[in-house]
């Protein structure tokens, strides 16, 4: 509703979920996302069922050489998604990989563009980034027409989607809860990676990809379906291997460390009450969830009803403390004002942000699996074709790359007949 | 506003290529390969160079086109708001630890309020101001056990 991600996983859902409530579909949005995720997640928790320990085994596949690759395959699947404007998609991520690189490097211990402030030791938490181009940015945005009356109001519309939108987003949601339960498999790639993946394919699968950004139902239904259920798809690497794959897991596996409970392949053979208690909350939590939501629809959209002049003022506020509570200095209240100022620039200026934000998300782990892999092939690049894996993942973003290219020379083409 | 156009991608070189010189001078690593932890960034900065030196050729053939969002930045009262706004929060960032949550807070809040909902409408800004950072302290500090100043 707010154009403010909560967190990572969230993003990709606010490219058409914000669209759509600023066109009066709040409430549509806010149901079909609740939908979207119930079923995304129920399918991963059958999903997690039937495959668990078969898709532990292939995850045991990735390397340091294909998690690098599969990265890789992510950042281009985003800039494709940035038809007309790949420079600036490129350069977005650039930035993004750049705004990574800040900070200790965690294999040599070398300061990197720190400029001697201990508060950079660190590098910038990827959610002071979000929170200043989201939040911050698109108040600052919203400041060039705060004085046209019409934007104050914004109308809800009824809470529930139409047969249009669940047609258009069926589909996509049951497509994207088995992608999204594999992406959240792979320890690392998590909710916003399958999110945005989903996005992708999604827009790329559309007949109608040109309302992708602008409103359509199946572009917040994806990724709301794929997050949902890489949540689940997470639980696996971190019961069958004790690999967290999501600072959300990472806290499980610390609960479940606290509990006695100690994840490993064996885990599911030694204490089976242990592994279908956690199966069985799924399946509760994904049911509370959606009557939470569905129930909250018509409070939470109530919040568009707020005077912009005031809500403004409000969302900068929340931002400034939702960014204390991630270190605990104030310092970190000017990273969050020059990302805001940036976000605006960047908006202004019709850069995607999509690249930027995934390319901070993933640039460390990026680097970090880039060397490794280096290391191991002493600095061969062979690793990076040395298997299937890696060979599909190549293919895939070679394609990716191509896509809009082969698109635009096949439509123009077609353009061209039609004239002659 | 043909500067702000152009502006963009030379301050993107000029990025790149500060970010260049500030990788290749970057410290050798005493672990594993000396030049390991400037690969990457070099790398990106290169990229970041090319892709804004052909951003900046575009934007250079594409000089004359409008972009109405500009001139919107630079219209009525939009750039008053959007530097109140970073000064206000730079003032907020100084005063947070020393002042502590609430007193901070309303005089930040207060003060965005007043230039952005318009001094007319004191009484809203005024209520608004103090029980929004009531709220918000309460939600934080007591309910969720954040540690505010």
């Amino acid at each position: 509703m707010l154009n403010t991600p909560g967190d990572g996983s969230a993003i990709a859902a606010t490219f058409d979920g914000y669209p759509m409530a600023r066109q009066g579909k709040a409430g549509q949005a806010m149901a079909l996302s609740a939908v979207a995720s119930f079923i995304g997640g129920i399918m991963a928790t059958f999903g997690f069922i039937l495959l668990a320990q078969p898709l532990a085994n292939f995850a045991l596949k990735f390397g340091p050489a294909e998690y690098f690759l599969l990265m890789l395959l992510t950042l281009s699947a985003i800039i494709s998604l940035s038809m007309g404007k790949m420079i600036k998609g490129f350069i977005s991520m650039s930035l993004g990989l750049l705004i990574s690189t800040i900070g200790i490097d965690t294999q040599t211990g070398v300061y990197r563009f720190t400029f001697g402030m201990v508060e950079l030791s660190e590098g910038i938490d990827f959610l002071i980034v979000i929170i200043g181009i989201y939040a911050v940015g698109e108040v600052l945005y919203n400041f060039l027409n705060i004085d046209d009356e019409k934007r104050e109001k914004k109308e809800v519309g009824k809470i529930w989607f139409t047969k249009e939108q669940w047609k258009r987003s069926r589909w996509p949601i049951l497509r994207s809860g088995p992608l999204g339960f594999i992406i959240g498999v792979l320890p690392g790639a998590g909710g916003s990676i399958a999110a945005m993946l989903s996005y992708t394919t999604e827009k790329q699968l559309s007949k109608k990809p040109e309302e992708f950004g602008k409103g359509a139902p199946e572009g917040l239904a994806a990724p709301e379906s794929a997050n949902n259920a890489a949540s689940v798809g997470a639980m696996i690497p971190l019961l069958t291997m004790g690999i967290p794959g999501s600072g959300t897991t990472a806290v499980m596996l610390g609960a479940l460390v606290m509990l006695g409970i100690r994840p490993r392949p064996l885990l599911f053979e030694n204490e089976p009450e242990t592994v279908w208690t956690l199966v069985n909350s799924m399946f509760v939590g994904n049911i509370a969830l959606i009557i939470i939501n569905i129930v909250l629809v018509g409070l939470l959209v109530k919040i568009l009803d707020t005077p912009a002049k005031i809500l403004y003022p409000l969302i900068i506020m929340l931002a400034f403390i939702g960014t204390y509570t991630l270190s605990y200095t104030a310092v970190d209240f000017f990273f969050l004002l020059l990302f805001g100022y940036f976000g605006l620039v960047l908006k202004i200026l019709d850069f995607p942000i999509a690249p930027l934000i995934l390319a901070v998300i993933v640039g460390g782990d990026m680097e970090q699996n880039f060397r490794m892999a280096l290391t191991s092939s002493n600095g061969s690049l062979g690793i990076f074709f040395g298997s299937g894996v890696s060979i599909v993942l190549i293919t895939l973003t070679v394609l990716s790359l191509f896509y809009p290219l082969i698109m635009n020379i096949v439509q123009r083409r077609k353009a061209a007949t039609n004239t002659d | 506003m043909k500067w702000f156009k152009i502006g963009m991608p030379v301050f993107l070189i000029l990025l790149g290529l500060f970010s260049l010189i500030m990788a290749i001078n970057l410290p050798k690593a005493h672990l594993g390969n000396p030049n390991g932890p400037l690969y990457f960034p070099i790398g990106i900065s290169v990229l970041l160079l090319i892709f804004s030196a052909i951003y900046l050729f575009q934007e250079i053939k594409d000089a004359e086109e409008i972009n109405e969002h500009i001139a919107d930045l630079f219209s009525g009262r939009t750039p008053k708001l959007i530097i109140s706004t970073i000064i206000l929060g730079a003032l907020y960032a100084l005063i947070f630890e020393p002042f502590g949550f609430l007193i901070s807070t309303v005089l930040f809040l207060g003060a965005l309020l007043f230039v952005v909902n318009g001094p007319k409408r004191w009484k809203a800004n005024i209520i608004v101001t103090l029980s929004f950072s009531l709220i918000t302290w309460y939600a934080f500090g007591e309910l969720l056990g954040v540690s505010l100043p």
